[in-house]
């Protein structure tokens, strides 16, 4: 064992993960587990809640093997998913470029860009199948890009010095979701799998310690209804929304897992967010999303600020030996490539300096001149001409001529419900697939990994590790018509009832925004102590008056977005102070977690192995029968046996 | 930072203030219910900034129906950066506004002028029933790809990808098909309101491909077959849903898919 | 099989099929009606295309068996014309308020149902006037002269002619989408080919009408300058004044 901590393992965090030689792990962990006999599997009723990649791919492929399924999206169909959002691709070791890529560089790349905060285990595992989803895909028709000679093309990626990204334009996460949303699809034509859009889940059902089933809102007539089943999948996404501005969809939230984690299942790492920093910045306070730019314009762009505070003058008045080409100037190896979370905080700590420019100084230049001087504007439209076209259509100005102006974003959520190596969480019965839980990224996530492990989940890992609860757990016959449902039903009655009385005067929305803008201040890019204490106290305020002062016309009987969004905003509150605890506890920096107390005399970050290795899953306890929030922590210790922990370095 | 919930300090800005706000007038189709009768409602904007997307105008007027105890207009929208296909509308009579290529949620509003009037209204073919005032149910399409609109292809039974090299541009036209949001917008423009466009988007893109020829035949009449049942219009070859799709997927698809409509009905199995 | 047959008549993409082979099919047989008519302009008084009409005559109950197929595919073409209409109006109970389109449709191809029903009222004023009326003594020829001489059937059969033009400009380009033969290099061939045709068979109808109905009027001027001549004359006059 080469782990460095001290930390010792909560014994509610068995994670499972099989021992032996990392790469024969999966593979013996797949012999052990137990098998559901063919002729049995259609009295197994399981509900996927969620159908992004994920979810379209684990209820398609437990349909096949003759599950019966129930499938629940708040989508009015399952093809919108966020997982359709994503833009540059999918990572597979597949080496086909020759390039001395291999499972096991997938790995490393993939534990090192998570800044040693992964298991393991879980790591190798998703590399491992990384090649099996490819063939998946281009079985299931996606049209990945290819050579002229009909071969997969493949192209580079932030985090990696090999060639291993497959692609469909700028339009992979459209294309993988809609091969899996077509899989899905064919098993509702045959009966398989039951399909309900615009239903939202909106709590789990416990039933002696397992869960078997949910309570939904149908979103078109409000009718509360529950659903039953011998085990509940939870696919549902990240809550990045919790900052009210991120490129996330403006469905996405937290509160199926949120509902879940009240109901036993520990919440880990929630502190760890990734910051994308290529995004059109804010316009005004109507602004309701950002929108991403692919990172691949910083291979032509420039990143530069004035190098006065202040600095009013427009950009082409600036002479060259005014201009801070930061990037370039701090991390010259890298450069204009430096990774996601670097690049992003400087462009913070520039704006904090005062040296931000449009007119919020909350932006930053990338300067497309010199390559257009370079190579043409031909050449330069030919790359990127889409980009440029969708970023004036945003922002009425052309960067063929001025200057593009970016600022970070927030773009993903790491955390998420904890769960062991058979993707289980710490409620039997209840397992959580891609970005909703916290398993394969650790502290930060490599470009063209979500989708990756979204299928991964889906089509080669849920498949045989349901067995393990399914048959090895004796599950009695329960239908809806037991108590428990009864009761859970009541309670998610009468909390819509809660918001609906509350007849205050200010709108979900507002309550979202004030929220939003608190944790990007206080939990954003840079966190410091007294800043996350702060906010810790201001956002417990703040709750306390969503619920005294919201105000939610309309009836709770029929659609109502209003009311929807009610319901995801008070979970945002509670999710928001556990971010807020998660990362005040972290003495340390990683990844996507940036403690200002804690980083190098240049400004890096700073990890302390010997006392934060570990995943952080918190527990749920309320401290009083009013049910004011609480938290337990409980720690699984990381355990590095195949990699040595070394600091990250981009100089 | 001290915050307030009307200013967003930090990492939103004031708008611009050089720029002109402008004044709207609204006319908002607003139905309580598939059932209910709908009617056209007015509604004046005096402020809006040129800033702001087409949705996010809504939200402020949605906000301000809020403040005033009225319920707020229903809109379908998700990702507002033009790949879900969620967002709709029919603006001023066209499906997702006057612009070529683009969705409602990436309108902004720097293209209107002071003082227009902009009708608003769902997207409208008996195919998608209004669900509430600008929200209409699209299931049709779902199940339409429920009935034949995939490869079966079993998780864990591919061949290896790299096993069936499919020519690089036989991948791009493949590619242009498969690039339909399945919006709607090709039926809310279609004065049939057909939806060959739609279905002839996925047969094309699925029979482009050498995986997809083993359900070739079915595919084709099991989606149309579907299709008709659901009640959309039949295809007059006017090509107004190709001017409107906001993927500009063109009408030679329409063409592919006759073809292999009556390729299956001719010598399908 | 039987089911597959069937489909051609119900499924959307079946209806417009078969409209689409019994239009080109009706195209054609313009294309030999327009042929067969141009013997009218022959300098002879009207005697081959009299011979033509009579040698169609002689092929006995094979004429009759050729309109009837004739006629069936016209009301085929017509019966799942008025079907796909009705089912297109149907399709969108509801219209819009404010309807603007993206400027993709034509004239020709907004107007397909109205050119339509001109042509169809059109060819039961030309089947009233030419086949199910008793022959003249003085031949078909003299007939039809007679006929495209008089102001309102110059009018009657221009509007007709015109109205089934605007028809085809739209029709055969539409037609080979729908039978799936076109894409690629073919839309813009087709599309100018469909024009063409709609042009010459257009125009080409037309000229009866206008050159008969001109030269009534010339011959009629100058009737009034010379001795007034027998009625079952005219014909001459009219070949006369083209000359």
């Amino acid at each position: 064992m080469s782990s460095p901590t001290t930390v010792e393992a909560s014994s509610k965090l068995a994670s499972k993960c099989p021992s032996g030689p990392l790469a024969e792990r999966w593979s013996k962990h797949r012999f052990e587990l137990k098998l559901v006999n063919p002729a049995n599997r259609r009295k197994f009723h399981v509900l996927v809640v969620g159908t992004g990649l994920a979810g379209a791919s684990a209820a398609s492929s437990l349909a096949e093997l003759g599950y019966s399924v129930s499938a629940f999206c708040i989508q009015d169909s399952p093809r919108r998913a966020h997982s359709i959002a994503a833009q540059g691709g999918i990572n597979a070791a597949k080496n086909y470029q020759n390039d001395g890529d291999s499972v096991h560089r997938l790995f490393y790349d993939t534990i090192k860009g998570g800044d040693f905060r992964a298991r393991e285990s879980n790591v190798h595992r998703l590399a491992e199948v990384s090649v099996n989803i490819i063939d998946q895909c281009v079985a299931l028709g996606v049209p990945f890009a290819r050579e002229y000679g009909g071969l997969l093309a493949n192209r580079s990626f932030g985090g990696a010095q090999v060639s291993r990204t497959f692609y469909a334009r700028g339009q992979t996460g459209q294309q993988l979701l809609l091969g899996a949303y077509s899989g899905l699809m064919r098993q509702v034509g045959e009966g398989q799998v039951k399909l309900y859009p615009r239903h939202e889940m909106l709590d789990l059902v416990v039933i002696d310690g397992v869960a078997r089933g949910i309570v939904c809102r149908d979103l078109t007539t409000g009718e509360i209804k529950s659903y039953a089943g011998d085990a509940v999948l939870l696919c549902t996404g990240g809550y990045g929304n919790v900052f009210y501005l991120s490129t996330n969809a403006k469905a996405c939230n937290v509160t199926a897992a949120w509902r879940a984690h009240k109901r036993g299942a520990l919440f880990a790492n929630a502190c760890y967010t990734q910051i994308h920093p290529t995004c059109i910045p804010v316009s005004g306070s109507h602004q309701s999303k950002l929108t991403l730019m692919s990172e691949s314009l910083r291979n032509d762009g420039r990143v530069w600020v004035p190098k006065a505070k202040g600095d009013t003058r427009s950009p082409e008045q600036i002479p060259e030996d005014e201009r801070d080409y930061y990037l370039e100037r701090k991390y010259p190896s890298f450069g204009n490539l430096s990774p996601r979370d670097i690049s992003s905080r400087a462009a913070k700590q520039v704006c904090d300096e005062g040296r931000g420019v449009g007119a919020s100084k909350m932006s930053v230049f990338l300067d497309f001149r010199a390559a257009i001087e370079r190579d043409g504007v031909d050449e330069i439209r030919s790359r990127y001409g889409n980009l440029f076209q969708m970023y004036e259509r945003i922002t009425g100005e052309d960067p063929y001529r001025v200057p593009m102006r970016i600022y970070p974003a927030v773009h993903y959520t790491m955390g998420g419900l904890w769960v062991d190596y058979n993707l289980e969480s710490t409620v039997p019965g209840l397992f959580v697939l891609g970005e909703a839980n916290f398993s394969d990224h650790g502290a930060n996530r490599l470009g063209a990994s979500a989708l990756m492990q979204g299928l991964a989940d889906g089509y080669f890992v849920i498949p045989y590790t349901i067995a393990a609860h399914l048959a090895g757990r004796k599950l009695g016959k329960i239908s809806t018509s037991h108590d428990e449902f009864k009761r859970v039903e009541q309670g998610v009655r009468e909390r819509i009832e809660r918001l609906k009385n509350a007849k205050g005067k200010r709108s979900p929305d507002s309550f979202h925004r004030e929220l939003g803008l608190l944790m990007w201040d206080k939990c954003g890019m840079a966190r410091n102590a007294d800043g996350l204490r702060e906010a810790l106290v201001k956002i417990r305020e703040l709750r306390d008056a969503y619920w005294q002062d919201v105000k939610i016309p309309g009836d709770a009987a029929e659609l109502n977005n209003v009311l929807e969004h009610a319901g995801r905003v008070a979970d945002f509150f509670e999710l928001a102070e556990l971010m807020c605890m998660d990362a005040l506890h972290r003495n340390e920096s990683c990844g996507g977690h940036f403690r200002e107390e804690y980083q190098t005399p240049d400004g890096e970050a700073k990890r302390d192995d010997a006392n934060f290795c570990y995943a952080g899953a918190w527990e749920y306890a309320p401290e009083s029968p009013s049910g004011k929030v609480g938290w337990s922590m409980h720690k699984e210790p990381l355990v590095f046996e195949n990699v040595k922990l070394a600091e990250r370095s981009y100089k | 930072m001290s915050s307030s919930h009307d200013t967003h300090a930090s990492h939103a800005a004031a708008p611009t203030h050089e720029k002109k706000h402008l004044a709207l007038t609204l006319h908002v189709w607003r139905q309580r219910a598939a059932t209910s009768e709908g009617k056209f409602v007015t509604y004046k904007l005096d402020d809006v900034s040129p800033d702001m997307s087409f949705l996010e105008m809504l939200d402020v007027l949605n906000e301000r129906l809020i403040a005033n105890g009225e319920e707020p207009i229903a809109f379908d929208h998700d990702c507002r950066e033009g790949i879900c296909g969620a967002c709709s509308l029919t603006i001023n009579g066209q499906p997702h506004g006057f612009e070529r290529e683009t969705t409602t949620c990436q309108i902004h509003m720097r293209r209107f002028e002071d003082g227009q009037t902009i009708y608003i209204e769902p997207f409208r073919a008996n195919a998608f029933p209004v669900v509430k005032d600008l929200v209409v149910d699209r299931g049709a399409f779902d199940r339409i790809i429920a009935a034949g609109g995939f490869i079966t292809a079993r998780a864990g039974s591919a061949p290896d990808a790299n096993a069936l090299p499919i020519a690089g541009d036989v991948a791009e036209s493949a590619m242009d098909a498969a690039a339909c949001i399945g919006c709607g917008a090709c039926v809310a423009s279609c004065k049939n309101a057909s939806a060959m466009l739609f279905v002839s988007a996925k047969v094309s893109h699925l029979a482009l491909l050498p995986q997809g020829q083993a359900e070739r035949s079915r595919r084709v009449l099991a989606m149309v077959e579907q299709m008709d049942k659901e009640g959309f219009g039949n295809c007059t070859n006017e090509s107004e849903c190709e001017a409107a799709c906001p993927k500009g997927i063109s009408v030679a698809n329409i063409a592919r898919l006759n073809r292999e409509y009556l390729r299956a009905l001719a010598c399908g199995d | 099989m039987v089911r597959r047959i069937a489909s051609l008549w119900s499924s959307s993409i079946g209806k417009k099929a078969l409209m689409s082979v019994t239009g080109l099919l009706l195209i054609g047989f313009l294309v030999l009606h327009l042929v067969g008519n141009l013997q009218l302009f022959a300098d002879d008084g009207g005697k081959s295309f009299d011979a033509y009409a009579a040698k169609l005559k002689s092929f006995g109950p094979l004429l009759y068996v050729a309109e009837f197929g004739l006629g069936a595919l016209f009301l085929a073409h017509l019966a799942l014309g008025l079907r796909v209409t009705f089912e297109n109006r149907a399709a969108r109970a509801q219209r819009y308020a404010l309807e603007r389109d993206r400027g993709a449709r034509s004239f020709a191809s907004a107007t397909m149902v109205v050119t339509g029903v001109i042509v169809l009222i059109f060819l039961v004023i030309h089947l009233l006037d030419f086949r199910l009326r008793e022959m003249a003594p003085d031949g078909l020829a003299a007939m039809v002269v007679r006929r495209l001489s008089e102001p309102a059937g110059a009018l009657i059969y221009v509007v007709g002619v015109a109205a089934l033009g605007v028809h085809l400009s739209h029709a055969f380009r539409s037609a080979f989408q729908t039978l799936g033969l076109s894409g690629k290099g073919w839309d813009t061939p087709l599309a100018r080919l469909g024009k063409a045709i709609a042009i010459v068979l257009g125009v080409g109808f037309a000229m009866f009408p206008l050159v008969f109905f001109s030269g009534a009027k010339k011959a009629s001027h100058q009737a009034s300058l010379e001795p007034a001549r027998p009625i079952h004359a005219a014909s001459d006059v009219t070949t006369e004044a083209i000359r």
